[in-house]
């Protein structure tokens, strides 16, 4: 069975129309000025709305995530938005993709507003662990070379505190606590499932697998997800199992209309606003010092990958970096990528960009009614 | 002149070091960029000295041990080096980074330094003076507010660096980042701490630093107790790269001067 999850980013559409030329990025620099809480306020509500809807539509999960100061995402803090969801939905899963670890001053803030949000939600959160991208190193004034350690470290104080009786002491590198006895405790047992979304570095894939966590391959090209997913498998093969389909995720942008010709002339600008607006991100803003290891940036360097904001439209579909269809073909497509990857959970991020309301929720409806059906029961 | 390099062993890190010339011993401390390197300010200083110019830990060809993690780490690893090479006490000249660990040495173990020379050196903050952020900039914009004159620039990067010089320039950043990403470039506690140096000083500074402004070469002068300045006109934040024969003949005068 495949889960089907509606993904939120929460982006800030209203960028000026000379942001191309006179901003180097919709990140860190941007200047803040340009957000208008009167309109956030309506945008709010209105994203909220969508992730209701998808719940009554037939979505087995909602998801949320966490960016800071940046056009990209307007949602610093998931676990509101989480919180903002547990008691106007009832079935659904509530997927936080995920608290950025590191970013935090001290893990045991996640580790209760998770407790709390799996204990009013009667256990449908789903807590997703992420570093948080190089920019938000930059923009919190956290120390990228750090960034590694703090996750790991700041992960097993938080496993520790949601599965072991309490008081008891932990003594890290950077997170140092005498008494930790996170009051509440989750409900789900032994823990809310932890998932690891990511781009991929091979060091975060390889301690995915060896935890059993589900790897989600987070808007990315299709050649790529293949290679991240084949290294999350040849992990697990190695850690003594093999990853089931339920481990494995695929996060795409996707847009659903009547036609292919339509689907692709309605979500064209809002791809290109999502691509090479929102995720304008310069290299020094992408990688600061230390955040990625010297490994990963001389194979990076030498696979000559190019940034996605430096792709068209032409090449980003060529490359599968989102969905965009009509239901049959759109259906076709994710059979295909579920034919490559296996995967169990798929997570469509559905308001792209600068789209309006209107478009996002007639693509959701088109998806929920003619493709969830027929992939549903797909490799079970 | 001759010069070689080799390597000591400090503290069981792998160290690097270039030495060169005759005579009483200076140890010189590297600025972010360029360690590894036997620049001809090196050459100036070995006609009169015995220079020693060692890689900080996690720059140039040594290695990044994991222990370092602020800038006391280097301080230590620097008395360490001393006590590996017998040497009971060294004039020191330190340059932006260089100059913070050199001004941290001297505060630390004022009885291991001879005569002090700052540079355009790191490690205090003057409020409502901006300084340039190494850590955001692309590294075209770094290299302009490095100097005054651009062209000077040539003898730091090459035109077309290969992958091994972009992944050894971003170990360097994540070691810098290492010692200096918050707070950025200072210790809270130095400035307050300077009184304690007791080696004759002499701060020199470009008049025309965009990275580190003079400023807080005013600040050096009006903590350290036996401190004097000497500003260098039409010269940018890397001087002993931009104005070499200057800075090496004050130096010079300074570190042979009979002082008072």
């Amino acid at each position: 069975m495949i889960q089907f999850y509606y993904f939120h980013l929460m982006p800030w559409p209203h960028l000026p129309d000379d942001f191309d030329r006179q901003n180097s990025s919709s990140w860190v620099t941007l200047s803040n000025r340009l957000y208008d809480p009167k309109r956030g306020h309506a945008l709010y509500n209105e994203y909220l709305d969508e992730l209701e809807l998808a719940e009554q539509l037939g979505y087995d999960g909602l998801g949320v995530n966490e960016h800071h100061q940046s056009a990209y995402g307007t949602m610093p803090s998931p676990n509101l938005m989480a919180a903002a969801l547990v008691r106007r939905t009832s079935r659904a899963k509530i997927a936080i993709l995920g608290n950025a670890l590191p970013l935090r001053d001290h893990p045991l803030r996640v580790a209760e507003e998770v407790a709390m949000l799996d204990v009013m939600s009667g256990g449908r959160i789903v807590s997703g662990f992420v570093r948080g991208i190089g920019c938000e190193y930059l923009s919190l004034g956290v120390n990228p070379t750090d960034s590694r350690e703090r996750f790991y470290e700041a992960h097993n104080l938080i496993l520790r505190a949601w599965t072991e009786d309490g008081p008891f002491s932990f003594e890290g590198k950077h997170y140092q606590v005498r008494y930790a006895n996170v009051w509440p405790r989750p409900l789900q047992r032994p823990h809310p499932p932890i998932w690891l979304p990511s781009q991929g570095s091979n060091e975060t894939i390889e301690w995915a697998a060896q935890h059993r966590y589900p790897f989600v391959s987070v808007f990315t090209s299709a050649a790529q997800s293949r290679r991240l997913v084949n290294e999350y498998k040849a992990a697990a093969e190695l850690a003594g199992y093999s990853a089931p389909r339920s481990q494995i995720g695929c996060a795409l942008p996707i847009y659903v209309a009547e036609t292919d010709e339509r689907a692709r002339n309605e979500a064209r600008p809002h791809i290109e606003w999502l691509f090479h607006r929102g995720l304008k991100i310069p290299p020094h803003f992408l990688l600061p010092p230390g955040y990625i290891t010297e490994n990963s940036l001389r194979k990076f360097i030498g696979t000559g990958l190019r940034h996605p904001s430096e792709l068209s439209f032409e090449e980003l579909d060529a490359g599968g970096y989102f969905l965009v269809g009509s239901a049959r073909t759109i259906a076709d497509r994710l059979a295909d990528i579920h034919a490559s990857l296996g995967f169990g959970i798929f997570i469509g991020a559905g308001r792209i960009g600068d789209m309006s309301h209107d478009k996002a929720v007639k693509s959701m409806e088109l998806f929920a009614r003619e493709v969830i059906p027929k992939l549903r029961g797909i490799g079970s | 002149m001759a010069y070689r390099s080799e390597f000591v062993s400090v503290g069981g890190t792998r160290t690097h070091m270039i030495r060169g010339g005759r005579g009483t011993p200076l140890l010189v401390l590297h600025p972010e960029f360029g360690a590894g390197k036997w620049f001809p300010y090196h050459e100036g200083l070995a006609a009169q000295f015995h220079v020693l110019a060692p890689d900080h830990p996690g720059f140039g060809k040594t290695e990044r041990p994991d222990w370092l993690r602020d800038i006391d780490d280097v301080v230590f690893h620097y008395v360490e080096l001393l006590d590996a090479l017998s040497l009971e006490r060294v004039h020191v000249a330190g340059t932006s980074v260089g100059g913070w660990i050199a001004a941290e040495l001297a505060v630390a173990r004022p009885d291991r330094v001879g005569r002090l020379v700052l540079t355009a050196a790191a490690g205090i903050r003057v409020e409502g003076v901006t300084r340039f952020d190494v850590f955001i900039n692309p590294i075209e914009e770094t290299l302009l507010h490095l100097f005054h004159d651009p062209a000077r620039a040539a003898q730091l990067v090459p035109s077309t660096p290969t992958v091994d010089i972009v992944v050894q320039a971003y170990r360097e950043a994540g070691s810098l980042a290492r010692l200096a990403w918050n707070p950025y470039l200072y210790n809270p506690k130095l400035e307050r701490r300077l009184g304690r140096i007791s080696a004759p000083t002499l701060i020199l500074w470009g008049e025309n630093d965009r990275f580190l402004p003079s400023e807080h070469a005013k600040a050096f002068v009006s903590r350290i107790p036996d401190a004097r300045l000497h500003l260098i006109p039409d010269c940018g934040h890397l001087v002993p790269l931009e104005k070499t024969d200057e800075f090496v003949q004050e130096v010079r005068s300074f570190l042979s001067s009979d002082l008072q």
